[in-house]
């Protein structure tokens, strides 16, 4: 946020009010939300007409007998760190298998033509179009009666369902981007198709990997309906963890606090790959 | 060579299973017919090692309570509580069905146990998914009234209505009780009427909501109000029938009153002068109405709703209980059942046994603020005293108030009719008469 506002005081200059306005705008759309979250995450009552809370937390917490809001968050009764770990670790299991499975697939795509392409195209984009809830319920019969219901694979299977599409949209246009004139040149100047696969192709694709790796781990830690028919309650992850806290459509403290940790991978994440992406895979890898 | 050890494994496999199935049935045989020893069931719980218990994960304090008291309480049995946190009993109850569906018989489920009462119980027991009779004979059954000379043993024989078999223990003994908001309320202004709650919001339109059928807090209020309009005068006593016994016509007459007059009351709820009324979907969205001042009075289970609620700031400083209405506040117990299919059957037998003693039942009341399931009177005075110093107690009501106004809940199979016909009458605003409602939804039940 810190560098968002020097950004916008050396811009300020050159900015006309509408735009300046405009920023504003989207910042307010951006961040305003967590404002409330944050407040609330602090608060012990809050109620209307209350601008701020009558009591904060901090004035029950000692006199509570259990713990009250963070003190309930960062405890293990409110499974929050398991969830996060169960979260990271599915939602790169199903990045890397979405890769080792796109890849080759996007190769093919994006150079050789074939009997029945466009069909083919619209068929692995099928997922996208099928509601999740159909898709989990026919799959949980399945995977009861094999018994994968309930187990680390069988979620990171069905996620796998709605992931691959998009990658696979993704690595085929950084594909098509590619050409093979690098290739072509690495081979004619003497290199072995390892070296070429290593030197040439993966450092230039690199940026779009990121990129749909990026997604598809966004996608993944995302996932609720399929994530709650397949762990059977007894896996949580973040989005799980979160709905039955918030689906009675009232969020106290804890329920705030929650959701404030629920976004941190995903704002971990877009920090670290802010910078690639921006200059590499947006600038180069879509670019043709 | 490979495949003949492929063959013999797989066989060898099939064997295991097949005698495992029978080890099992033969365990449960024992422990319905009572000749199973407690030491027995403790031992093979050990082997067994952990339970699956399912409940419903939305209460903080029942969370704590769960990790922080229950755990270790079976841990020092030997065997290791899974408490699966779950959204709607319901999943619970599905993912049972499910797994019978698909060929997943005794001992061979992912649910040890599960936290139910009235239509998920009723659910279970007609598709034949209960494990069978061992509520009252573990050590801990004698803290419960299985004597049905006793009219007080009803809350544990009949669960809604339909018998529970003892197959499943009494684990919470709730009552439906209702708050008001003092600092928006005067005190002569207070309902113990239906009649009283309509002049209020004649006065005061929008001030009230109860929550939506079919979640069962809404159903229950649909309830109180049919008992109190019985028009023979005798409050919960024909609904205790079941509907074959009843007949639809004869549930569509003792019905309309009450139906009547809750359509009546939907013109003066919240948000009735917009765009209609507005019906919260369960208890923690009309905790927010409450504590935001939308709503004045909330009523649902709750013996110490209030004190539980001031002390974790989801109600009002002004938060008192009171009676309503009169005569017709509506009692009934929850429970644990175990699933034909449960995995660790023993487990979840010592896990009951646990979860009916004394030290679990007066920690639970302390901490989650969950009344006793099991009955005072059966209990020497010194367990009573431990259980009454570890109540939170009540806000602005006695328990002499309380017991004087008891009635009993509605059959499971008139709650599904009731459900169906408030859905119709009141939410989709049909216009035909109730009597032709009633027939229509206990023609589609069957």
């Amino acid at each position: 946020m810190a560098r968002r506002n020097a950004n916008a005081t050396a811009l300020s200059e050159r900015l006309s009010p509408f735009q300046k306005v405009y920023l504003w705008l989207v910042a307010g759309f951006i961040l305003g939300p967590f404002i409330p979250l944050i407040i609330q995450s602090f608060a012990f009552r809050w109620a209307w007409p209350d601008l701020l809370p009558s009591t904060w937390w901090l004035e029950q917490r000692e006199k509570s007998v259990l713990p009250l809001s963070w003190d309930y968050v960062i405890s293990p009764y409110s499974q929050v760190w398991e969830a996060t770990l169960n979260t990271v670790f599915i939602g790169c299991a199903v990045t890397v298998i979405c890769l080792i499975i796109c890849l080759p697939a996007a190769r093919v795509l994006a150079r050789e033509s074939f009997r029945g392409k466009p069909a083919f195209e619209f068929f692995l984009s099928m997922p996208l179009i099928v509601p999740e809830a159909a898709i989990g319920i026919a799959l949980l019969m399945i995977f009861i009666q094999i018994g994968l219901a309930g187990t680390y694979t069988g979620i990171i299977i069905v996620h796998l369902i709605p992931t691959i599409p998009y990658m696979i949209r993704m690595l085929t246009a950084v594909y098509q981007g590619l050409g093979r004139d690098f290739e072509e040149q690495a081979m004619i100047l003497g290199a072995s198709r390892w070296q070429i696969l290593r030197m040439v192709t993966l450092p230039m694709l690199l940026p779009g990997v990121v990129a749909g790796a990026l997604f598809t781990f966004l996608v993944s830690t995302n996932i609720f309906l399929l994530t709650f028919f397949m762990g059977q309650g007894k896996i949580i992850t973040l989005p799980t963890l979160l709905f039955s806290k918030i689906a009675g459509g009232t969020l106290d403290a804890s329920a705030a606090g929650i959701t404030l940790v629920v976004t941190v991978p995903g704002i971990i994440l877009l920090v670290v790959t802010e910078r690639f992406i921006k200059e590499e895979a947006f600038g180069k890898g879509f670019g043709n | 060579m490979k495949k003949t050890l492929l063959t013999l494994s797989l066989l060898g496999g099939l064997v295991t299973s097949a005698s495992y199935a029978q080890d099992v049935e033969a365990f449960r045989d024992a422990v319905t017919s009572g000749s199973a020893t407690w030491e027995e069931i403790q031992a093979r719980a050990k082997e067994e090692g952990e339970i699956n218990l399912y409940y419903w994960g939305g209460s903080d304090q029942i969370n704590i309570w769960m990790d922080r008291f229950a755990a270790p309480g079976l841990e020092a049995e030997g065997v290791k509580l899974n408490p699966v946190r779950i959204t709607g009993t319901k999943d619970a109850v599905d993912l049972v069905l499910a797994e019978l569906g698909s060929g997943k018989g005794l001992g061979e489920g992912s649910v040890d146990a599960i936290w139910v009462n009235g239509e998920n119980f009723a659910t279970l027991k007609r598709q034949n998914a209960l494990f069978g009779a061992f509520a009252d004979k573990l050590p801990n059954s004698a803290n419960i009234e299985w004597n049905a000379d006793d009219p007080r043993a009803l809350l544990n024989l009949r669960d809604f209505g339909v018998e529970t078999n003892a197959s499943e223990m009494p684990w919470s003994g709730q009552q439906y009780v209702c708050s008001v908001n003092t600092a928006r309320v005067a005190k002569e202004d207070i309902p113990s009427t239906f009649a009283d709650l309509k002049g209020y919001l004649e006065a005061n339109p929008g001030k009230f909501a109860y929550v939506k059928p079919p979640h069962f807090i809404g159903n229950t209020f649909v309830q109180a109000a049919i008992y109190a309009h019985n028009p023979d005068g005798n409050g919960a006593v024909p609904f205790q029938n079941s509907i074959d016994d009843l007949g639809a016509a004869e549930l569509a007459r003792l019905i309309t009153p009450g139906m009547e007059y809750l359509k009546e009351l939907d013109g003066l709820l919240l948000g009735a002068s917009g765009s209609g009324a507005r019906y919260p979907e369960d208890p923690s969205a009309l905790n927010g109405l409450f504590l935001n001042g939308e709503i004045d009075f909330s009523c649902q289970f709750g013996l110490y709703g209030v004190a539980i609620g001031l002390r974790d700031g989801t109600y009002p400083e002004g938060a008192e209980q009171f009676i309503f209405p009169e005569g017709n506040m509506i009692k009934n117990k929850n429970y644990l059942v175990i699933p034909a299919n449960a995995p660790n059957p023993a487990a979840a037998l010592v896990m009951a046994n646990y979860m009916a003693s004394v030290e679990a039942q007066a920690s639970k009341l302390e901490v989650a603020g969950m009344p006793p399931g099991i009955d005072p009177w059966r209990l020497s005075e010194e367990d009573v005293a431990k259980l009454t110093a570890a109540s939170p107690g009540f806000v602005g009501i006695t328990q002499q108030e309380l017991d004087a106004n008891t009635a009993p809940d509605t059959n499971a199979t008139l709650v599904d009719v009731i459900e169906a016909t408030w859905l119709e009458y009141i939410e989709r605003k049909s216009t035909d008469p109730i009597d032709v409602i009633v027939e229509r939804a206990v023609a589609n039940l069957n």
